[in-house]
């Protein structure tokens, strides 16, 4: 029965209870009126203004060398999805707001207007609407954010020991103890050799088992994406693995006294050979 | 003493009615109690306490630790001592104690504690009428408010001064911690309050409270609660941020204690205000006044009540197992003697989530409230935003670890708790929803309430996306413990927390106060707040984006320019914030005097006069209408009902 | 005309409560005066090169007596929790010469334990790895008999260089002949020498658990002017 022109209405086409046209014609209708167009044109306009913020966020945290791991490439993927996703209906708010001072009646003075507005209690297809666009919208960002947490937890925890697989590279094993205030790293495939600063290979993967001799610390490497927190009493582990050559940062991320800000070393990403003559040449104990 | 009164009738409304009997003589001991005695009971008992466990305890006791524990004791003794004492000569026991020796608050006790003809002074002593409570309620806030925001002024300095240290470390550790948990005290009851405490008896129709005496009892444990954190600043700070994580709590010096007894202290208080809160709420509204006809904000408070009725008693037990930790010894938190430090994680987060729903709720349902008066129409989807408020309440309890996604305690676990964060975004968007349909096509009379709800708005949306990074785990991973954390729950905390209370008390402050709160002055403060906040926060946003950790004092000088245009903004807040502090002031002292509904509003409370009588309505109201009538009938629809009719005409149906 | 006075009135005692407050606590600080390190001549680096030396004298004391007073701290609180506890002594703000070698002598008066992390019982960051104790030299003590320890790193800037040190201050036996305050008449002596390069600043700390309450990593652990510090290397 679509397209049945108004005039031609015949005694069977009408719905109970009442005339009125289907539910598309409704929503055409709707459009029709003046605000509507305006309303939705202006959310596309703050929808566009909003959308540089995507590359935006990115360019600020990669001002020290990050990305420098699929795990940080990967957060940075997600604040780019999950701000291109977020802005229909932060601009749709926006755009409510600024048309209700703009586009709609505005009454100012001492004394309550003289003339109520519209009682509109409920509108069934707005709230449909709504519902199903932001429930849709927050089930895309929660799969997407399982599937993402399931893949990096895959490649950072587990099977530290089974990880010997040919053809895979060799995992570099690192423990790190926080101490009030200073990070140190021990290097168990290595002969104990123990460091201040995190030397790590480039392209293989590193486990950390990270703990703490006194309060609660966070191991933060900042431009490789990674953090846990270190607690006494326990080992936490995480994983990454470096595909950056450089200088990063390790930053403790969890209040842990007076020196808590000062508590900051540095990572040193090197080629394997790199890697292999610093091991080299600190063979033991001695560190910088 | 023990004399019965003689049987005796009262005329109401011309008819003789028999009063109970009554045990005991009217007056005493308790009508001279006040503030003033209080302070000096306090003190007086703090000093006693305090001298007396110096005396007994030898001077060189100590821990296995080594820690001098005198000072410990001491200072315990002394901060139990100043909160006993203060309640014993605020007034508080009389009702207990009288009970204990048989004797009644007789009916003029009762009036007398309801402060009748006592005129200003009621605002001193333990006065149990709800309107005195909530006046008082936003005095104290504002003092705590007052108090933190000058924390945050020295800290934003610290950190604007990228080229040298103006406080020390440890100093600067205790301010943050210092501030926020102030804030957030100062939060918690910045609706719930005033507001909840002034406004729901008469919004529901009722005379007041259920509990008069708890509401009083509430308020001056709050009272008593205060000086105890400032005194905390003295004795060593709260050098552990506003969480006091264990256990590096045990290690700080003897101040803790004094947060430790703050925490213990409010949360008696917060339980009982939601006792009493709830209890009003379910069993005094109006005759007539059916869920369906039950305002917004009463659904908001009722919710808050709720949450931090099961919620707080987690923060008060992880603190008292602190405690326990700290004065005897015990190991719930030093793993290194078979505590976990997880287990205050896991204790203080059951709190520390639901509270900021606490915190947000009420200010969501004041906005909701007035937003029809202004607008004038009816609330968009009613059924909806107590959805969404119901909605919020459910989940508040399942979402806690996502504040210990980093903590490895439990990296299965990370999984649901992701689920149930995003989920709760859910809610939360229908109040959105409701508050954008209700501007949706309404005359917007411009006034300080409403222009304000704008200013919370905005601020939601941008809190709530930053929100939805952080409730994923990987994106956690490197936001978890930056300035982007602190950033975004500022802007939840106070560009809609705090904003939103100011656009409940700019709105009810003609009924609390009998005078129109001067809107250009008023106007001036919150934008000038609104565009320092967003200066501030926005480049708080750009610091924790650029990789900036939190509660550091010196940092990297790639944030230096981030943190110098914050503490300008910061500044700017904190100048708008003291001339809508202003604006408060001249307004209570010598503003336009207000009619009993400046506002125009259909709502029960306004149906009151001004000033509100001590029994609030003459005759208690029955409620017929729904709430929020306002609204003519939409154009649009009666244009559609007519091309209708027209169709119908011309097909021939009749 | 009233309102704007009040709104002014307001503002101006508000900034007036900030600045005050602020001002008030940030003198109060409890940063000791500056010792700094003396240009004594040059000496030759490990790679050939005269470099100017300068030379610093710390003492490590386990509590205050008539003879050594405390470390100015201001907080009234502080200075009840603090007393008996160990500090270094006279200054826990260092200043030494950019591009130079500096050698710091080390008095140490304390006794001393187990330290939790073996890392600091080694020497690290010294110009040959070692450090002369007692005239010997070595390249660490035994973790079960360290005092305290000295070390000095980060500071969260990533335009200076990267400066890290920790060199253990063994601990004086339990049945050493001690003198009428208590402290050691022989007092273990260490002396360390690095190098330092561009200007920079840095903290150090103590990582041997000499102060009190959890881990012994409290009181004048956390304490600017007992047992931590600021260790700044500026040009001359």
């Amino acid at each position: 029965m679509s397209g049945t022109n108004a005039s031609t209405l015949t005694p069977e086409e009408p719905e109970a209870p009442t005339n009125r046209p289907p539910s598309m014609r409704r929503i055409k209708l709707w459009l029709q009126r003046p605000y509507a167009r305006k309303v939705l044109i202006l959310t596309v306009l703050i929808g566009f203004l909003l959308l540089p913020l995507c590359w935006l966020l990115l360019a600020a945290m990669n001002q020290t060398g990050a990305p420098a791991s699929d795990i940080m490439k990967d957060i940075e993927q997600t604040i780019f999805v999950f701000t291109l996703v977020s802005i229909p209906i932060t601009a749709f708010v926006f755009a409510v707001l600024l048309y209700s001072l703009l586009g709609w009646r505005r009454v100012t003075g001492d004394e309550p207007p003289m003339q109520d507005s519209p009682a509109i209690r409920t509108n069934t297809i707005g709230v449909i609407l709504w519902t199903g666009v932001s429930s849709l919208l927050a089930f895309f960002l929660v799969v997407w954010g399982l599937i993402e947490l399931a893949q990096i937890t895959a490649n950072s925890y587990g099977s530290i020991s089974a990880d010997e697989q040919p053809g895979q590279p060799k995992s570099e094993i690192i423990n790190v103890t926080g101490q009030q205030w200073v990070w140190t790293f021990e290097y168990p495939q290595h002969d104990g050799l123990t460091s201040d600063v995190l030397y790590m290979p480039l392209d293989r993967p590193v486990y950390f088992n990270v703990t703490s001799k006194d309060v609660i610390h966070s191991f933060w490497a900042v431009e490789l994406g990674i953090k846990i927190d270190a607690n006494p009493g326990a080992i936490t582990q995480t994983g990454v693995t470096a595909n950056k050559v450089g200088t990063f940062n390790v930053r403790c991320a969890e209040l842990c006294g007076m020196h808590h800000a000062y508590m900051q070393t540095e990572i040193r990403v090197l080629e394997q050979d790199g890697f292999d003559s610093w091991v080299r040449e600190s063979g033991g104990k001695k560190t910088s | 003493m023990s004399v019965d009164t003689a049987t005796e009738t009262k005329r109401v409304f011309g008819v003789e009615v028999p009063q109970p009997r009554q045990f005991g003589a009217s007056g005493g001991i308790m009508r001279r109690l006040n503030f003033g005695t209080g302070l000096i009971g306090g003190i007086g008992l703090a000093a006693i306490a305090g001298w007396v466990t110096a005396i007994i305890t030898p001077s060189s006791a100590s821990n296995d630790t080594f820690a001098p524990m005198e000072p410990t004791y001491v200072y315990l003794a002394v901060l139990l001592g100043w909160a006993i004492g203060f309640m014993l000569g605020i007034g508080a026991f009389v009702g207990p104690l009288r009970w204990v020796v048989g004797r009644d608050i007789t009916h003029d006790d009762a009036e007398y504690m309801a402060g009748k003809d006592l005129g200003r002074a009621r605002y001193w002593k333990y006065t149990t009428d709800h309107k005195v409570v909530g006046i008082q309620y936003l005095i104290a806030t504002m003092l705590l408010l007052g108090f933190a925001g000058l924390l945050a002024m020295l800290i934003r300095t610290e950190l604007g001064m990228t080229w040298a240290e103006l406080f020390s470390p440890s100093f600067y550790n205790s301010m943050i911690g210092t501030h926020g948990i102030a804030m957030i005290i100062a939060m918690i009851v910045a609706v719930t309050g005033p507001l909840g405490n002034f406004i729901v008896p008469m919004m529901i129709g009722a005379r007041d409270m259920a509990y008069p005496r708890l509401n009083a009892l509430s308020l001056w444990l709050l009272v008593a609660a205060i000086p105890m954190l400032i005194s905390s600043m003295f004795m060593g700070g709260i050098q552990d941020g506003w969480s006091v994580y264990q256990p590096l709590a045990s290690q700080a010096p003897i101040g803790m204690l004094g947060y430790q007894l703050t925490i213990i202290t409010f949360a008696i208080s917060t339980a009982i205000a939601s006792v009493n809160l709830m209890t009003t709420i379910l069993t005094m509204r109006a005759k007539g006044m059916t869920w369906s006809r039950t305002p917004i904000f009463v659904y908001g408070i009722f919710a808050a009540s709720l949450m931090g009725l099961y919620a707080f008693p987690f923060f008060q037990y992880s603190q008292i197992l602190g405690l326990s930790d700290r004065v005897f010894n015990t190991s719930f938190f030093n793993p290194l003697n078979g505590g976990s430090v997880w287990l205050y994680e896991n204790l203080f987060w059951l709190l520390g989530h639901p509270e900021v729903y606490v915190i947000i709720i009420p200010s969501a349902a004041v906005a909701l409230e007035l937003m029809p008066v202004f607008l004038r129409k009816p609330l968009f989807s009613f059924n909806f935003a107590v959805a969404g408020i119901v909605g919020v309440v459910a989940l508040s309890g399942l979402v806690w670890a996502h504040h210990m996604y980093m903590t490895g305690w439990a990296p299965a676990a990370n999984y649901p708790f992701m689920l149930s964060t995003e989920m709760i975004s859910i809610p939360v968007g229908f109040l959105v929803l409701v508050a954008i349909g209700t501007f949706w096509r309404g005359t917007a009379w411009t006034r300080l309430p409403l222009m304000a709800i704008y200013a919370v708005i905005f601020n939601k949306m941008i809190g709530g996306v930053t929100g939805i990074y952080l409730s994923d785990v990987p994106v956690d991973q490197y936001f978890h413990g930056s300035m982007f954390v602190v950033a975004h729950f500022h802007y939840m905390l106070m560009g809609a927390g705090l904003f939103g209370a100011m656009a409940g008390i700019a709105f009810f402050f003609p009924k609390m106060t009998g005078r129109i709160l001067d809107e250009r002055v008023g106007s001036i403060g919150l934008w000038t707040a609104f565009i320092g906040f967003q200066i501030t926060f926005m480049s708080m946003f750009v610091a924790g984006l650029q990789g900036q950790p939190r509660r550091v004092l010196q940092f990297d000088s790639q944030f230096n320019i981030s943190n110098w245009i914050s503490t300008i903004g910061a500044y700017v807040i904190g100048i708008g914030m003291l001339i809508f502090l202003a604006a408060i002031i001249t307004s209570w002292r010598s503003g336009a005097i207000a009619g009993s509904n400046p506002w125009g509003s259909k709502s029960l409370e306004w149906q009151t006069e001004t000033p509100v009588p001590l029994e609030n309505f003459p005759v208690l109201p029955v409620v017929t209408e729904r709430p929020y009538d306002y609204g003519v009938p939409d154009p649009y629809e009666a244009e559609l009902d007519a091309r209708d009719q027209d169709l119908t005409e011309k097909a021939g149906i009749k | 005309m009233k309102k704007f006075l009040v709104t002014f009135l307001t503002v101006m005692v508000g900034v007036a409560i900030v600045a005050g407050v602020g001002a008030f606590n940030a003198v109060r600080q409890e940063e000791p005066p500056v010792l700094v390190a003396n240009v004594v001549g040059t000496k030759k680096a490990p790679s050939g090169e005269e470099m100017p030396h300068a030379e610093l004298y710390l003492d490590v004391y386990p509590n205050s007596s008539s003879q050594v007073p405390p470390p100015n701290t201001p907080s009234p609180i502080n200075r009840v929790l603090l007393d008996g506890q160990p500090f270094y002594h006279p200054s826990t703000s260092l200043q030494v010469p950019a591009h130079s070698l500096v050698t710091i002598h080390f008095r140490q008066y304390d006794s001393g334990g187990e330290i939790y992390n073996p890392y600091f019982a080694d020497v690290h960051g010294t110009v040959d790895g070692t450090m002369k104790w007692n005239g010997d030299v070595v390249t660490g003590v035994k973790p079960d008999e360290v005092g305290h320890t000295f070390t000095v790193h980060q500071y969260p800037e990533s335009n200076q260089p990267y400066f890290f040190m920790s060199i253990p201050l063994p601990m004086n036996k339990a049945n050493a002949k001690t003198d009428k305050m208590g402290y050691p008449v022989d007092p273990q002596t260490i002396s360390v020498t690095f190098m330092t390069g561009e200007a920079g600043e840095y903290v150090w700390n103590c990582e041997f658990p000499c102060g009190d309450m959890y881990q012994e990593f409290g009181g004048p652990m956390q304490t600017r002017g007992w047992m931590a510090g600021t260790f700044d290397v500026v040009e001359v």
